[in-house]
Protein backbone atom coordinates (compact mmCIF):
# COMPACT_ATOMS: atom_id res chain seq x y z
CA UNK A 1 0.00 0.00 0.00
CA UNK A 2 1.52 3.57 -0.74
CA UNK A 3 -0.26 6.18 0.41
CA UNK A 4 0.53 10.42 -0.01
CA UNK A 5 -1.55 13.58 0.42
CA UNK A 6 -1.63 17.03 -1.34
CA UNK A 7 -3.10 20.79 -1.07
CA UNK A 8 -6.67 20.01 -3.23
CA UNK A 9 -5.42 22.37 -6.40
CA UNK A 10 -5.17 22.18 -9.53
CA UNK A 11 -1.33 22.89 -9.62
CA UNK A 12 -0.58 19.40 -8.19
CA UNK A 13 -3.26 17.61 -9.95
CA UNK A 14 -0.43 16.29 -12.55
CA UNK A 15 1.81 14.91 -9.52
CA UNK A 16 -1.41 13.20 -7.92
CA UNK A 17 -2.05 11.28 -11.25
CA UNK A 18 1.45 10.51 -11.59
CA UNK A 19 1.61 9.17 -8.18
CA UNK A 20 -0.92 6.69 -9.40
CA UNK A 21 0.18 6.07 -12.54
CA UNK A 22 3.45 4.92 -11.42
CA UNK A 23 1.83 2.75 -8.89
CA UNK A 24 -0.21 1.16 -11.57
CA UNK A 25 2.86 0.75 -13.88
CA UNK A 26 4.18 -1.50 -11.32
CA UNK A 27 1.33 -3.99 -11.89
CA UNK A 28 1.87 -4.37 -15.57
CA UNK A 29 -1.33 -3.00 -17.04
CA UNK A 30 -1.19 -2.11 -20.58
CA UNK A 31 -1.25 1.22 -21.79
CA UNK A 32 -5.09 1.55 -22.73
CA UNK A 33 -5.99 0.93 -18.99
CA UNK A 34 -3.26 3.28 -17.86
CA UNK A 35 -5.20 5.69 -19.97
CA UNK A 36 -8.25 4.52 -18.19
CA UNK A 37 -6.66 5.35 -14.94
CA UNK A 38 -5.47 8.31 -15.80
CA UNK A 39 -8.96 9.69 -17.08
CA UNK A 40 -11.02 8.33 -14.18
CA UNK A 41 -8.78 9.73 -11.59
CA UNK A 42 -8.08 13.02 -13.18
CA UNK A 43 -11.92 13.31 -12.66
CA UNK A 44 -12.27 12.44 -9.29
CA UNK A 45 -9.42 14.56 -8.49
CA UNK A 46 -10.50 17.42 -10.32
CA UNK A 47 -14.15 17.49 -8.56
CA UNK A 48 -12.68 17.21 -5.30
CA UNK A 49 -10.02 20.55 -6.04
CA UNK A 50 -13.45 21.82 -7.23
CA UNK A 51 -16.06 21.62 -5.48
CA UNK A 52 -14.85 19.90 -2.15
CA UNK A 53 -13.45 23.10 -0.08
CA UNK A 54 -15.21 25.99 -0.95
CA UNK A 55 -13.43 29.07 -0.08
CA UNK A 56 -10.80 27.60 2.19
CA UNK A 57 -8.12 25.78 1.37
CA UNK A 58 -7.81 21.71 2.36
CA UNK A 59 -5.93 18.37 1.47
CA UNK A 60 -6.83 15.16 -0.77
CA UNK A 61 -4.96 11.67 0.55
CA UNK A 62 -4.88 9.17 -1.99
CA UNK A 63 -4.24 5.34 -1.01
CA UNK A 64 -3.23 2.89 -3.70
CA UNK A 65 -3.06 -0.65 -3.29
CA UNK A 66 -3.26 -4.12 -4.96
CA UNK A 67 -6.75 -5.52 -5.85
CA UNK A 68 -5.82 -9.40 -4.58
CA UNK A 69 -2.72 -9.27 -7.33
CA UNK A 70 -5.21 -8.56 -10.09
CA UNK A 71 -5.84 -5.11 -10.15
CA UNK A 72 -4.97 -1.48 -8.24
CA UNK A 73 -7.73 -0.24 -5.64
CA UNK A 74 -7.19 4.08 -5.53
CA UNK A 75 -9.01 5.78 -2.79
CA UNK A 76 -9.60 9.42 -2.91
CA UNK A 77 -10.15 11.17 0.31
CA UNK A 78 -11.09 14.41 1.52
CA UNK A 79 -12.45 16.35 4.67
CA UNK A 80 -14.65 18.98 2.77
CA UNK A 81 -18.08 18.93 2.79
CA UNK A 82 -20.22 16.28 2.56
CA UNK A 83 -20.60 14.88 -1.11
CA UNK A 84 -21.56 12.14 -2.85
CA UNK A 85 -20.56 12.72 -6.79
CA UNK A 86 -22.32 8.72 -7.78
CA UNK A 87 -25.77 10.51 -6.84
CA UNK A 88 -25.24 13.18 -9.27
CA UNK A 89 -27.91 13.17 -12.32
CA UNK A 90 -25.53 11.63 -15.49
CA UNK A 91 -25.69 13.93 -18.43
CA UNK A 92 -28.22 13.23 -21.15
CA UNK A 93 -25.67 12.08 -23.92
CA UNK A 94 -28.62 11.66 -26.26
CA UNK A 95 -29.02 15.19 -26.34
CA UNK A 96 -28.11 17.25 -29.20
CA UNK A 97 -25.29 19.10 -28.69
CA UNK A 98 -26.87 22.37 -28.71
CA UNK A 99 -28.55 21.77 -25.16
CA UNK A 100 -25.93 19.63 -24.01
CA UNK A 101 -25.65 20.57 -20.69
CA UNK A 102 -21.47 20.82 -19.66
CA UNK A 103 -21.46 19.29 -16.05
CA UNK A 104 -21.57 15.76 -14.75
CA UNK A 105 -19.53 14.50 -17.34
CA UNK A 106 -16.43 13.66 -15.68
CA UNK A 107 -17.80 11.37 -13.03
CA UNK A 108 -19.80 9.57 -16.25
CA UNK A 109 -16.53 9.11 -17.83
CA UNK A 110 -15.01 7.53 -14.57
CA UNK A 111 -17.69 5.13 -14.25
CA UNK A 112 -17.48 3.81 -17.87
CA UNK A 113 -13.62 3.09 -17.46
CA UNK A 114 -13.21 2.06 -13.91
CA UNK A 115 -14.57 -1.62 -13.24
CA UNK A 116 -15.47 -0.48 -9.70
CA UNK A 117 -16.55 3.39 -8.22
CA UNK A 118 -18.18 3.32 -5.10
CA UNK A 119 -18.41 6.56 -2.18
CA UNK A 120 -17.79 6.21 1.43
CA UNK A 121 -18.56 8.41 4.27
CA UNK A 122 -16.29 7.50 6.91
CA UNK A 123 -14.22 8.96 9.65
CA UNK A 124 -15.79 12.79 9.01
CA UNK A 125 -14.26 12.29 5.06
CA UNK A 126 -15.80 11.74 1.80
CA UNK A 127 -14.15 8.62 0.20
CA UNK A 128 -14.29 7.59 -3.55
CA UNK A 129 -12.97 4.01 -4.11
CA UNK A 130 -11.97 2.82 -7.48
CA UNK A 131 -11.16 -0.29 -8.56
CA UNK A 132 -9.33 -1.11 -11.71
CA UNK A 133 -8.08 -5.24 -12.69
CA UNK A 134 -5.40 -5.52 -15.11
CA UNK B 1 4.99 15.25 -25.92
CA UNK B 2 4.54 18.39 -24.91
CA UNK B 3 1.05 19.98 -24.58
CA UNK B 4 -0.09 22.58 -27.35
CA UNK B 5 -3.13 23.80 -28.87
CA UNK B 6 -2.91 26.01 -32.19
CA UNK B 7 -5.14 27.92 -33.99
CA UNK B 8 -5.21 28.88 -38.00
CA UNK B 9 -8.32 30.23 -39.80
CA UNK B 10 -8.22 30.07 -43.38
CA UNK B 11 -11.26 31.12 -45.14
CA UNK B 12 -14.03 30.13 -43.64
CA UNK B 13 -12.29 27.10 -41.72
CA UNK B 14 -11.05 27.01 -38.67
CA UNK B 15 -8.26 24.47 -38.21
CA UNK B 16 -7.34 23.26 -34.68
CA UNK B 17 -4.02 21.45 -33.77
CA UNK B 18 -4.11 19.46 -30.32
CA UNK B 19 -1.08 17.82 -29.50
CA UNK B 20 -0.48 15.89 -26.30
CA UNK B 21 -2.99 16.13 -23.61
CA UNK B 22 -5.92 18.33 -23.04
CA UNK B 23 -7.19 17.63 -19.45
CA UNK B 24 -7.89 19.96 -16.90
CA UNK B 25 -5.01 21.53 -16.21
CA UNK B 26 -4.54 23.02 -19.93
CA UNK B 27 -7.89 23.07 -21.13
CA UNK B 28 -8.53 27.29 -19.61
CA UNK B 29 -5.61 27.38 -21.96
CA UNK B 30 -7.79 26.15 -25.38
CA UNK B 31 -10.25 27.32 -24.40
CA UNK B 32 -8.63 30.73 -24.38
CA UNK B 33 -7.14 29.93 -28.08
CA UNK B 34 -10.73 29.00 -29.36
CA UNK B 35 -11.69 32.64 -28.26
CA UNK B 36 -9.89 33.94 -31.75
CA UNK B 37 -12.30 32.51 -34.21
CA UNK B 38 -15.28 34.46 -31.84
CA UNK B 39 -17.15 36.62 -33.87
CA UNK B 40 -15.64 35.48 -37.02
CA UNK B 41 -17.55 33.69 -40.43
CA UNK B 42 -16.65 30.15 -39.45
CA UNK B 43 -18.50 27.28 -41.11
CA UNK B 44 -16.30 24.46 -40.20
CA UNK B 45 -14.44 23.79 -37.19
CA UNK B 46 -11.62 21.19 -37.75
CA UNK B 47 -10.01 19.70 -34.61
CA UNK B 48 -6.54 17.88 -35.89
CA UNK B 49 -6.05 15.07 -33.30
CA UNK B 50 -3.15 12.93 -34.84
CA UNK B 51 -1.15 13.89 -31.43
CA UNK B 52 -3.34 13.65 -28.94
CA UNK B 53 -2.64 11.35 -26.87
CA UNK B 54 -5.59 11.62 -23.88
CA UNK B 55 -8.27 13.93 -23.29
CA UNK B 56 -10.34 14.35 -20.60
CA UNK B 57 -13.71 15.40 -19.84
CA UNK B 58 -12.35 19.16 -19.19
CA UNK B 59 -10.99 19.18 -23.13
CA UNK B 60 -14.52 17.73 -24.16
CA UNK B 61 -16.25 20.77 -22.24
CA UNK B 62 -14.34 23.38 -24.46
CA UNK B 63 -15.41 21.38 -27.62
CA UNK B 64 -18.74 21.66 -26.31
CA UNK B 65 -18.26 25.42 -25.52
CA UNK B 66 -16.75 25.88 -29.27
CA UNK B 67 -19.86 24.76 -30.71
CA UNK B 68 -22.18 26.14 -28.93
CA UNK B 69 -20.63 29.22 -28.00
CA UNK B 70 -18.53 30.52 -30.91
CA UNK B 71 -20.13 28.66 -33.80
CA UNK B 72 -23.25 27.28 -33.67
CA UNK B 73 -23.56 27.13 -37.09
CA UNK B 74 -20.49 25.47 -38.13
CA UNK B 75 -19.81 21.36 -39.05
CA UNK B 76 -17.30 20.30 -36.33
CA UNK B 77 -14.74 17.98 -37.40
CA UNK B 78 -12.62 15.23 -35.59
CA UNK B 79 -9.58 14.27 -37.95
CA UNK B 80 -7.30 11.73 -37.25
CA UNK B 81 -7.69 10.87 -33.64
CA UNK B 82 -6.13 8.10 -32.01
CA UNK B 83 -7.94 4.82 -30.36
CA UNK B 84 -7.99 6.12 -26.67
CA UNK B 85 -9.34 9.43 -27.87
CA UNK B 86 -11.86 8.25 -30.28
CA UNK B 87 -13.00 5.94 -27.49
CA UNK B 88 -13.51 8.89 -24.67
CA UNK B 89 -15.54 11.23 -26.94
CA UNK B 90 -17.89 8.45 -27.92
CA UNK B 91 -18.45 7.48 -24.66
CA UNK B 92 -19.59 11.02 -24.08
CA UNK B 93 -21.84 10.75 -27.56
CA UNK B 94 -19.70 13.58 -28.88
CA UNK B 95 -19.44 12.26 -32.22
CA UNK B 96 -22.84 12.28 -33.17
CA UNK B 97 -21.96 15.95 -33.60
CA UNK B 98 -18.56 15.61 -35.26
CA UNK B 99 -17.58 14.18 -38.55
CA UNK B 100 -14.64 11.46 -37.64
CA UNK B 101 -12.27 11.17 -39.94
CA UNK B 102 -8.84 9.80 -40.84
CA UNK B 103 -7.84 12.45 -42.78
CA UNK B 104 -9.33 15.94 -43.46
CA UNK B 105 -11.98 15.81 -46.47
CA UNK B 106 -14.59 18.98 -46.66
Amino acid sequence: MEKISFPAKLENLEAMIDFIIAFAQNKKFPDDKLNQIRLACEEVLVNVINYAYPGSPGEVEIVCSEAGGKGVIIEVMDSGIPFNPLEKEPPDISQPIERRKIGGLGIFLAKKVMDELSYERKENKNSLRLVKYA
Amino acid sequence: MESKFSIELSGNIAKLTLVGRLDATNAAVFQEELKKISGQQVTKVVFFAKDLEYIASAGLRVMIFAKQKLCQDAQVYLVGAQEAVLNVVKMSGLDTFMAIQDTFQE
